[in-house]
């Protein structure tokens, strides 16, 4: 082997194999020399390439990915999934607003007719004084006259605490609801279904509400009402 | 839903093994992986900048390393990738480093003139020169794999490797030259 092609296959990988330079080397102590004084070039050449690498660079290369990853799995989670869940939260917050209002009130006055036995069966005799008790809460008085009340019980109209007097007529018995005028939501003046027919109007400061079966019997009782009923405002 | 629970710890068994691969190729790698960058760019704060998005992609691509042996030649086809497209995106404002007076871009002074010498005449070295050699002494890559990855034949490969060492001691020995004349 010549030496220009010795010494461009030393400079190219002063590290090689290849037989053939091995062989020249060994049979020729000049071509040894010059491998020994490259690889010692080599040597100095790895120890200036091996610049000092900043400190905790692998702990930075870990946290960035670290935070990286962070952030996608936050962006994975798509914007329009957190607007689909707030529409739907919002329409089912305005359905459920729509849905109150006078009908709420109207049939909740129904079911509360459909269960007049219950009420009756809840509580025993009930005197003047005992209904002016629970009249006091809407700052209200009854007074003798109205009829038999067979009971008297405070229940929940549209979420409204209101008084329901069962009250024993010419033609049977009637309910009369108290609520307080203010806070009690708008009902018709006068209406009716299969079964009820109910009438309401502002007393001073109490909201009334008479249903019966007959509007014979609601017009008795809106009679007796307005005369013996009175709420101090 | 027993499945499903199984599927779920599988994927989250999956991740922190994925972790634990990335944080061994890290600590494995990544001091190489930077010193081949400041030889590239021949400038450490950019160098520093690319490892990080090198190793970010890699995070992003890991399960497509199927053999980690071949992590150091996936790294750094990442970080040539990752290099070029800093040219592209700062195309307008690229500052040549060359034009830049920095004392020591590539590496503090460790007091060791020969080291200081040595680093000034291969920064000076044109980069289809260094690169190879970068790849040769640093990484250890042989010249079928710098072939490979420059996408050249081996024997320009072994050509521009010798040329680079020839022009490193030529270099050397002007600066010694110079050196004694000035002395005596």
């Amino acid at each position: 082997m010549d030496d220009l092609n010795f010494r461009r296959t030393i400079y190219a990988d002063p590290y090689t194999k290849d037989p053939e330079i091995l062989e020249a080397a060994k049979s020729d102590p000049k071509k040894q020399a010059f491998w020994d004084e490259v690889r010692m070039m080599e040597a100095s050449l790895e120890q200036a390439m091996n610049v000092p690498v900043p400190e905790g660079l692998a702990d930075k290369l870990i946290l960035r990915q670290s935070m990286d990853d962070f952030q996608q799995q936050k962006k994975r989670r798509p914007w329009y999934l957190a607007l689909a869940a707030s529409v739907f939260l919002a329409s089912i917050l305005s359905v459920s607003l729509l849905m109150q209002g006078p009908t709420d009130l109207k049939s909740d006055v129904y079911a509360h007719m459909s269960h007049m036995s219950y009420e009756l069966n809840k509580s025993g005799k009930v005197d003047l004084a005992m209904v002016n008790d629970k009249l006091a809460t809407y700052n209200g008085q009854v007074n003798e006259g109205i009829g038999e009340i067979v009971s008297a019980n405070y229940c929940y109209l549209d979420s409204i605490k209101s008084l329901h007097l069962i009250i024993k007529g010419k033609d049977g018995l009637a309910s009369l609801f108290v609520m307080p005028s203010e806070i009690s939501k708008t009902i018709d003046d006068d209406f009716s279904n299969d079964v009820y027919t109910g009438s309401a109007f502002l007393l001073e400061s109490a909201k009334i509400i008479i249903v019966g079966e007959t509007s014979a019997q609601v017009e008795e009782l809106k009679a007796k009402a307005k005369t013996l009923l009175s709420f101090s405002i | 839903m027993l499945g499903n629970k199984n599927k779920v710890s599988s994927v989250s068994t999956d991740m922190m093994t994925k972790q634990r691969r990335y944080e061994a190729l890290v600590k494995a790698l990544h001091a190489d992986i930077f010193r081949y960058a400041v030889w590239l760019i021949k400038d450490r704060a950019i160098a520093e900048d690319v490892v990080q998005e090198t190793f970010l992609r890699a995070w992003k691509s890991l399960d497509s390393l199927q053999d980690e042996t071949a992590a150091k030649s996936w790294l750094i086809t990442i970080l040539r990738r990752e290099n070029a497209r800093r040219f592209e995106r700062k195309q307008f404002d690229l500052v040549d480093i060359d034009d830049v007076s920095v004392a020591d871009p590539v590496a503090p002074s460790d007091g060791n003139i020969e080291n200081r010498d040595l680093r000034r005449a291969i920064a000076l070295l044109s980069e289809e020169y260094r690169e190879p050699l970068v790849m040769q002494v640093i990484m250890g890559f042989s010249g079928d794999e710098i072939a490979e990855q420059l996408n050249l034949n081996k024997n320009t490969v072994m050509t521009r490797l010798f040329r680079a060492r020839s022009q490193i001691k030529e270099i050397m020995t002007k600066d010694k030259e110079f050196g004694a004349q000035s002395n005596g």
